[in-house]
């Protein structure tokens, strides 16, 4: 166990340092002029210059991506080149924002997901299977941007059951988010039943499943002791690879209810042209995926003892 | 003086007292307007995008100002008592500060109490805004103009950080006593005015640098209408009004103002609100659903918005029912204005004027604005924006019109009778924009219509940007934003000095033109400025150098109980809004 736990830490840091590497090289490359972005048509050379040696943009490549990795071990990712914030505060404040918008509707999704996937499974076959299917297939072909704009129109404006948007510090935040919520929970059910029904209807058809029918035991024993446990390991694999996603939080809902997290960081920096936050997050993005999935690993031993790690 | 000070102050110490006296019997009057973007910092110096640049102006004031009322765009004293002085020979300008204008109470002051301006205060604010090793954003706006200000900004140059310049000698900056001084010009131009009109000139004492350093970004101490109560840069930025502020509603306006109401609060102090509210709503329809249920006074309309609710009847834009009921429409045409430019360098488009002129009459812009804009748009007949002085409505240009028949006859001319011959054209621009690809879309059809193939090449800014610059482009779609509203400002980028860094796109080099440029630019406005104008057009139109299209007209929308909004393109002006709070109480019809 040591020896594969020393092993991906390894490769982690290989991932790591080549996504660090890589992001470098696509924004020298590819990303517009942060300095010309930020005159605009003011953007004479003597003020180019004067601003690409303040943002320390005129030094050799080779420094700058020193500096960069420096950032990256020390977790101090510098300031924002668009108001001077310190990066590390502005994106630890917006990910606990974004955990607050995604975390309740995935853990209310994976425990409705897999419940109502059971429920199906055990109607497989019948109508309720097959209304069941119509529906998930019919919400996921919906774009999650008319999610927003109807819900937001509908039950937040027309029927005032929400706030239109906001955000509010501690206990305050409730009022705002419920409505994010139901949109998340909305988005994500559909897909999450489909992919756990399948699964489940897998293991369904296992021998060891057919044995304990034969012994007699009821169908939502079948379904609760014998084949859920077997079909955890999709589901985890599901599951955690989310988890990085869950910090990002979300784009478009951020957007529209004006959340300040990091999805709307992000979306902002865009527009702006404020790179340091972009490197910034796309490289702990790249930590948060490496780590969730070495999380998933470990995860699989606890969950199927066949796993062998060493 | 005496007298006057102790009257000053007494006046100043009663405020406070009657005050909450006052407000004790009246409703809180509360404004609310969305913010549609993060600001980066209220340090005017700093500042440089908009939203920045109009939040700091509620919190500092500048020498001058622009009038709420008055079109085209007109200068009035702010902090100044009056305009300017001009010398005879127009290189010094001799100014007088207001007396009593106020610092607010702030931790940075002795004794935690605000002190009155002086002239002090201007100069170490502007040896701030010309410091190179705090400015890069908007030193062209006094660049070359004050005398020693430019040896200043080079010595700052040089300068380590942190080390105090301020009390270097600027020879341009003369101080007569605390309240009058004068500025020594090197050129004799009323331009150097707007400069003191623009947010980063603005007003702040050294106290505040000193004691809040990089905190100034979101911790202003000025002298403007509001003072800053509560700041979540991702949330509401809430306002209080300065109950020290010195301007008054305007009481005079442009013709029709006194009808249209916005003439109800002349003389009375400003603000008009107790309280100015601006959450952060970047998206908008939310911004739409907030205001429609009465939760935002004002509100910006954008081509989703215009197409639900506004149509156009004989020109005019008209709110449908119900909205005209329950809310009010308001437009004002922006300070910008579109232009598709030719590379007068490249080979073929540069050399063949008649090909120019024919891609000049297929343009539709009357179909464009109608269709695209949804009437949002004013099509130009110049290269200056209309509510600017020396526009068309002063030299009494027309727009080129859209001639499908001349177009192919001109076609013929250079060479290419129905297109026979000529090579795919390139349009490049900076907006990956749907709208963009719409208006493309619309405009490639026409021009195939005549035989002329466009292919359009989409960049971002910047690189569209360094492409312009380098002249390495055959049609580009770009505009000019006016920095101060002076014609000027629009025929500068066509000098032949001006490499295409400085606008020039076009590498456009003409001495006729430069000659009448020169003629006018220092010149005040009136009708021998605009007879210049006038034949820098001619020659603009003769050369083909770039074809006007069109200025966009911002709309929107504000609620009956909302009084005064005439929306102002160089100002947000949210101290001049008045709230009827009885006709509020009623709600939405």
């Amino acid at each position: 166990m040591t020896a594969f736990l020393l092993r991906r830490l390894g490769q982690a840091l290989a991932v790591v340092f080549g996504v660090a590497l890589l992001t470098f090289l696509l924004f020298h490359a590819f990303a517009p002029d942060p300095v010309r972005a930020a005159l605009g048509q003011h953007a004479n050379p003597s003020s180019v210059a004067a601003l690409r040696a303040q943002w320390g943009l005129d030094r050799p490549l080779l420094q700058q991506f020193w500096l960069f990795l420096s950032q990256i071990v020390h977790f101090d990712f510098g300031r924002s080149f668009v108001n001077g914030d310190d990066l590390a505060t502005l994106i630890g404040n917006g990910a606990w924002v974004s955990l607050a918008v995604t975390v309740p509707p995935f853990i209310a999704g994976l425990l409705i997901s897999v419940a109502v996937a059971l429920f199906v499974a055990y109607h497989r076959g019948g109508w309720i299977d097959r209304l069941s299917r119509a529906l998930f297939v019919g919400g996921m072909s919906v774009s999650a941007l008319v999610y927003v704009i109807v819900l937001q129109y509908g039950l937040a404006y027309k029927l005032g059951w929400f706030p239109i948007n906001g955000f509010a510090g501690g206990w305050g935040a409730l009022h705002y988010l419920l409505l994010p919520w139901l949109i998340l929970l909305a988005v994500s059910i559909g897909p999450d039943v489909r992919l756990y029904r399948s699964v489940l209807l897998n293991e369904v058809r296992a021998d060891h499943v057919r044995t304990a029918r034969a012994k007699g035991a009821s169908e939502a024993r079948v379904l609760v002791r014998h084949v859920l446990p077997n079909a955890a390991i999709p589901i985890l694999t599901n599951t955690v690879s989310s988890l990085p996603s869950l910090i990002l939080g979300s784009l478009l809902l951020e957007r529209f209810f004006s959340i300040p997290g990091i999805g709307d960081l992000v979306v902002s920096s865009l527009a702006n042209g404020d790179f340091p936050v972009l490197k910034a997050v796309t490289v702990l993005s790249a930590l948060a995926l490496v780590a969730f999935n070495l999380l998933t690993d470990l995860l699989y031993a606890w969950a199927d003892p066949r796993v062998r790690l060493a | 003086m005496d007298r006057m000070r102790r009257c000053l102050l007494a006046g100043t110490a009663v405020w406070p007292i009657a005050a909450p006296v006052a407000h004790a019997q009246a409703p809180t009057k509360t404004l609310q307007v969305a913010r549609g973007s993060q600001f980066k910092t209220l340090d005017p110096v700093l500042a440089f995008d908009d939203i920045s640049s109009q939040l700091l102006l509620l919190a500092y004031s500048t020498l001058l100002c622009y009038s709420w009322l008055a079109r085209p765009y007109r200068l009035q004293p702010d902090l100044l008592d009056r305009m300017p002085e001009r010398s005879a020979d127009g290189l010094t300008l001799s100014c007088t500060l207001r007396r009593g204008v106020m610092f607010p109470d702030d931790p940075c002051f002795p004794g935690g109490k605000g002190r009155e301006l002086v002239v002090d205060d201007i100069f170490f604010s502007l040896r701030r805004f010309a410091d190179a090793r705090l400015n890069q954003r908007s030193w062209y706006l006094l660049e070359g103009l004050v005398q020693g200000l430019d040896e200043y900004r080079a010595a700052t140059q040089l300068a380590k950080p942190g080390v105090d310049m301020s009390q270097q000698p600027v020879a341009g900056l003369v101080r007569h006593d605390s309240h009058r001084f004068a500025l020594r010009l090197k050129i004799d131009t009323p331009l150097a005015l707007y400069a003191l009109a623009n947010g980063a000139t603005a007003v702040l004492p050294p106290e505040a640098v000193k004691h809040h350093g990089e905190g100034l970004a979101t911790h202003p101490v000025g002298t403007g209408p509001f003072r800053l109560k509560d700041l979540d840069r991702k949330g509401v930025v809430r306002w209080t009004r300065n109950p020290l502020y010195h301007l008054r509603y305007p009481t005079e306006g442009a013709p029709g103002d006194e009808h249209a109401g916005h003439l109800a609060d002349a003389g009375r102090r400003l603000p008009l609100v107790d309280v100015l509210e601006m959450p952060l709503i970047e998206e908008s329809q939310p911004r739409l659903l907030k205001f429609l249920r009465g939760d935002l006074d004002i509100v910006g309309l954008d081509r989703a918005g215009t197409e639900k609710m506004v149509r156009r009847e004989g020109g005019q834009l008209q709110l449908l029912p119900p909205h005209a009921q329950r809310h009010v429409l308001n437009q004002t045409a922006s300070l910008a204005a579109n232009y598709l430019w030719f590379n007068l360098k490249h080979p073929l488009l540069g050399k063949r004027k008649a090909l120019r002129k024919a891609i000049a009459h297929l343009l539709n812009l009357p179909a464009d604005i109608d269709t695209l804009l949804r009437g949002r748009g004013h099509h130009l007949a110049s290269i200056v924006p209309p509510d600017i002085a020396g526009s068309e409505r002063d030299t009494g240009d027309l727009p080129i019109a859209y001639d499908p028949a001349r177009a192919r006859q001109l076609l013929a001319e250079s060479g290419f009778p129905d297109g026979r011959g000529l090579p795919e054209l390139t349009l490049s621009s900076g907006w990956a924009s749907t709208d963009w690809r719409d208006r493309f879309d619309f405009h490639r059809a026409r021009f195939a219509a005549a035989g002329v193939r466009l292919k359009s090449q989409i960049l971002d800014a910047p690189s569209f940007q360094k492409k312009l610059e380098a002249s390495n482009f055959e049609l580009a779609f770009y505009g000019w934003s006016a920095d101060y509203p002076d014609a000027e400002n629009f025929y500068q980028m066509l000098w032949s000095r001006h490499p295409a860094e400085g606008g020039n796109y076009a590498a456009f080099q003409n001495a006729d033109y430069d000659r009448v440029y020169v003629a006018s630019r220092f010149m005040a406005n009136g009708s021998e400025r605009y007879a210049h104008f006038r034949r820098m057009n001619a020659i603009l139109r003769d050369e083909v150098t770039l074809v006007p299209l069109y200025s966009t007209v911002a709309v929107g929308l504000h609620q009956h109980w909302v009084r005064n909004v005439k929306r102002n393109a160089m100002v947000d002006g949210w101290q001049y809004v008045e709230i009827d709070t009885a006709r509020r109480s009623k709600g939405l019809a």
